[in-house]
C-alpha cells in the first residue's frame, strides 16, 4: 500500500495541532524515522498502489522519495535541538505544519496523474508558508506573502499547462488516463501544437516553485526569513518536487520527439537562473540569502543538464541528489551560525573556526562540496553536465556555465571566507553550545554525499539510469 | 443562435470590465462571487454531466467559489481595511482601456484558435481566456494586498473555466481536490492578510517592500 506512506505523515501532522510540545517534538522524530522505514521499503519491494489511477511508484519519484525521507528525519533531529534554542512559541503548530509539508512532498513523488501532481504541489506551498511566517516578524511576513502569492500565481500557470495537455489529447483523438506513464506512450499521437503550450506554462508554473530565474523573487526572501530547518526542507526537498513535475512533462515531450524545444527553453531558463545567482551572488551581505541564491544556481545547473540531455541529464540528477544532501546541511549549519552569532549579516559573524569549530567543519565541508570540490558529488554532477554540452556541440553554453560557475564559486569563496576566518567582534559572546544533535545531522548528510561519491549501490545507480533513460539520459 | 449560456457569459464579461474599473474592495468582492457562481454552473449547462454526481459536485463548487471564498475574504477584514480603495499603480480609465483590450484580444484569439468542442458557445472561450488575463493584471498593478487576492482569485475562476469547459476528462474527484487545495489557499492568504493588516495597521503593499536582492 503505497499511500500509507503520506497518509501516516498527514494523520499524525494534524494530531499534533492539538498535542502539547514536548510531545509533538517526539512525533516529529519517530514520523520521521517511520517515514524513512517505509521509503526503503517502498525501494525495495516496489507494490502497486490501491488508487493506481492517480499513485504509483516510479524511477524518478524513489530517487526524490528517498532523499525527502533521509533527509526529513536527519533535519528533524536538529529540529529538536533548535526548538530547545530558539523561542517559537506556537511549537505544536509549527511541528503539525512540518509533518503536513512532509505528506505533501511525499505525495508529489508518488503521484502519476498529471492533475493529482499539481494538487501535490500546490499542497506543499500551503503547508510550508506557515512555516516560513513562524517567526512573525514583519520581514517573515513579507517573506510569506511573497512566497505564497508568487508560488501560488506561478502554479496556476502550471494547472492551465496541465489542462492544456488534456486539450492536446482532445484535439489528437486519444483517450487515455490522465496518467504521465499513458501520456508517455500515447506522446506521438498528441496534438504537438498545446502539448509544446502546456509544456510551456507547465515549466513557467513549476519552475516558478523551483525557484528559475525570472521567476525566483520569493526564494532568497522565503529561504531567509524561514527558521533554518525549514530553509533546509525548502532548499533541499521542495525544489526537487517541483523539478519532478517538470521533469515528468518532459518525459511525454521527449517520447512525443519533441525534446529539441522543451531542452532548448530549459537550457534558457537554466542559464539565466545561474547567471541570475552569479549577479547577485557577489554583493550577498547575509549568509542565508547567499545560500538561497546558490540553490538559484544549483536548479539552474539541473535545469541546464535535464535539457541537454544525454550523459549531461544523467549529471543532473547526480547534482539534484548531491545538492538536496549539502545544501540542506548548509542550511542547518547557519541555522546554528544565527543562533550563535544572533546576526543575519556576514559582517556580524567572523572567526567561525574558533568561537564555533564544530559548526565550521560541516559549513566549511559543505561549501567546499555545493561549489563543486572534487570528491564531493557535485563535482561529478557539473563534469558530466559540461562534457554532454560539448558533445551536443553546445560549445557556447558551456562557456557560460563555467564562467558563472566560477564567478559564484569566487563570490561564495569570499563570503565564507570572512564568515570562517574574518574578524569578529571579540566582545561578542556565542550564545549556541553546539549540541551533538545540531552538527551530527549536517556531518551525516555531507558523509552520505562523499559516500555516494565513491560507493553508488547498484539499485541506486539502476534506478538513476532507469529515471534518465525516459528522457534521453544516460551513461553512453 | 444565441445560447442562454453565452447571455450569461456576457454578464461575466461585463463584470470583468468592471473590476478594471473598481475602486471600492466591496464591489470588487462581490463581482468575484459573482464570476465565481457563474463559472460554477455554466461547465454544468454545457451538458456533459447532468448525473446526481454533477448536481452535488456544482454545488459544492457553487459554494464554494460563489459563497465561501469571497466570504472569507470580506470577514477575515476590518471594515476599515475593506473600505480601503485598491490602490492602483495604473489609474482606473487606462485600467478599463487595458480591459477593453484584453476582451478584444481574447476575442480574436479564441476565433483563431477554433476550439472543436466548445465552437457552439460563442463567448465561453473568450471568457475564460479574458478572465485569467484579468486576475494577472490585478495582480501586477493594484498595490491593495487584498486586490492582489481577489485577482489570484478572479485567475483560477478562469482556469476552472477553461479546465471544465474545452476538456471534459478530469474526474470530479480529481477537480475537487484542485478546489479543496484553492480554498485553502485563500484561507491562508485571508489569514495573512489579516496579519498583514494587524501588523502595518494597513493593507498597502508598499510595506511589504523591505527584502531585496
Amino acid at each position: 500500500m503505497v499511500e500509507i506512506v503520506f497518509l501516516i505523515p498527514f494523520i499524525i501532522g494534524v494530531m499534533a495541532f492539538f498535542l502539547p510540545k514536548e510531545i509533538t517534538r517526539l512525533f516529529l522524530v519517530s514520523t520521521g524515522a517511520i517515514h524513512l522505514i517505509l521509503s526503503l521499503l517502498l525501494w525495495k519491494n516496489r507494490p502497486e498502489a490501491i488508487f493506481n489511477n492517480y499513485f504509483a511508484v516510479t524511477p524518478e519519484g524513489l530517487l526524490s522519495l528517498l532523499v525527502i525521507s533521509l533527509l526529513f528525519f536527519l533535519i528533524s533531529i536538529y529540529t529538536v535541538g533548535y526548538l530547545q534554542e530558539s523561542d517559537i512559541q506556537t511549537e505544536n503548530i509549527f511541528t503539525g505544519f512540518m509533518l503536513l509539508f512532509l505528506s505533501a512532498m511525499t505525495m508529489v513523488t508518488l503521484s502519476v496523474h498529471i492533475m493529482v501532481m499539481w494538487i501535490a504541489i500546490e499542497a506543499t506551498t500551503l503547508a510550508s508558508a506557515p512555516l516560513i511566517l513562524t517567526h512573525r516578524s514583519s520581514a517573515s511576513l513579507e517573506a510569506t506573502w511573497k512566497y505564497i502569492l508568487i508560488c501560488s500565481v506561478g502554479i496556476a500557470m502550471a494547472l492551465l499547462g496541465s489542462v492544456f495537455i488534456t486539450l492536446s489529447m482532445d484535439i489528437g483523438n486519444v483517450d487515455a488516463p490522465l496518467s504521465f506513464s499513458t501520456l508517455t506512450m500515447v506522446a506521438k499521437k498528441l496534438d504537438p501544437m498545446w502539448l509544446k503550450t502546456g509544456f510551456v506554462f507547465i515549466l513557467v508554473g513549476y519552475g516558478t516553485k523551483m525557484g528559475l530565474a525570472p521567476m525566483h523573487t520569493w526564494l532568497p526572501d522565503a529561504h531567509s526569513e524561514a527558521p533554518s530547518p525549514v530553509s533546509a526542507l525548502l532548499s533541499g526537498v521542495l525544489l526537487n518536487c517541483a523539478y519532478l513535475g517538470i521533469f515528468k512533462t518532459n518525459k511525454i515531450m521527449h517520447a512525443a520527439g519533441l525534446n529539441d524545444f522543451s531542452g532548448t527553453i530549459l537550457i534558457v531558463f537554466g542559464l539565466m537562473s545561474i547567471l541570475a545567482a552569479a549577479t547577485f551572488i557577489l554583493k550577498q551581505n547575509e549568509y542565508k540569502r547567499m545560500l538561497a541564491y546558490s540553490s538559484i544556481e544549483n536548479m539552474g545547473i539541473i535545469a541546464v543538464g535535464t535539457g541537454i540531455g544525454g550523459i549531461a541529464a544523467f549529471g543532473a540528477v547526480i547534482c539534484m541528489i548531491h545538492h538536496s544532501l549539502i545544501k540542506s546541511s548548509l542550511f542547518l549549519s547557519s541555522g546554528n551560525i544565527l543562533l550563535g552569532y544572533g546576526d543575519r549579516m556576514i559582517k556580524g559573524t567572523g572567526d567561525m573556526v574558533s568561537r564555533m569549530p564544530k559548526t565550521f567543519v560541516a559549513f566549511f565541508g559543505g561549501f567546499a562540496g555545493i561549489s563543486g570540490f572534487p570528491p564531493f558529488g557535485i563535482f561529478i554532477g557539473e563534469m558530466f553536465i559540461i562534457v554532454g554540452a560539448f558533445r551536443a556541440g553546445h560549445y557556447i553554453i558551456a562557456g557560460i556555465f563555467i564562467l558563472s560557475l566560477c564567478v559564484i564559486f569566487a563570490g561564495f569563496a569570499n563570503h565564507v571566507m570572512k564568515i570562517s576566518f574574518g574578524d569578529s567582534d571579540s566582545n561578542k559572546r556565542i550564545r549556541l553550545k553546539e549540541k551533538a544533535s545540531m552538527v551530527w545531522p549536517q556531518y551525516i548528510l555531507l558523509l552520505t554525499s562523499l559516500i555516494l561519491c565513491f560507493f553508488m549501490p547498484d539499485t541506486l545507480y539502476q534506478t538513476i539510469i532507469d529515471a534518465v533513460t525516459a528522457i534521453g539520459g544516460g551513461l553512453k | 443562435m444565441i445560447h442562454s449560456v453565452d447571455t450569461i457569459l456576457a454578464l461575466v464579461l461585463l463584470s470583468i470590465l468592471f473590476s478594471y474599473g473598481y475602486s471600492q474592495l466591496f464591489r470588487l468582492i462581490i463581482v468575484v462571487g459573482f464570476q465565481g457562481i457563474v463559472v460554477s454552473i455554466v461547465p454544468f449547462f454545457i451538458g456533459h454531466d447532468m448525473t446526481a454526481g454533477g448536481i452535488v459536485f456544482t454545488i459544492a463548487t457553487l459554494l464554494i467559489r460563489g459563497i465561501i471564498i469571497p466570504m472569507s475574504i470580506y470577514i477575515a477584514m476590518k471594515k476599515r481595511a475593506i473600505q480601503s480603495k485598491v490602490a492602483p499603480i495604473i489609474g482606473y480609465q487606462a485600467s478599463i482601456l487595458c480591459g477593453l483590450g484584453v476582451i478584444v484580444a481574447a476575442t480574436y484569439i479564441s476565433r483563431q484558435l477554433n476550439i472543436p468542442s466548445i465552437s457552439n458557445y460563442t463567448l465561453l472561450f473568450p471568457t475564460a481566456i479574458a478572465l485569467p488575463v484579468t486576475g494577472m493584471f490585478l495582480l501586477m498593478t493594484r498595490r491593495n494586498a487584498i486586490a492582489m487576492v481577489l485577482g489570484y482569485i478572479i485567475m483560477e475562476n478562469g482556469i476552472y473555466l477553461i479546465g471544465t469547459t474545452i476538456s471534459v476528462r478530469a474526474l470530479h474527484i480529481v477537480e475537487f481536490g484542485i478546489l479543496l487545495d484553492v480554498l485553502a489557499g485563500v484561507m491562508i492568504m485571508a489569514t495573512i492578510l489579516q496579519t498583514i493588516e494587524r501588523t502595518f495597521d494597513d493593507v498597502d503593499t508598499e510595506n511589504l517592500r523591505t527584502l531585496k536582492e
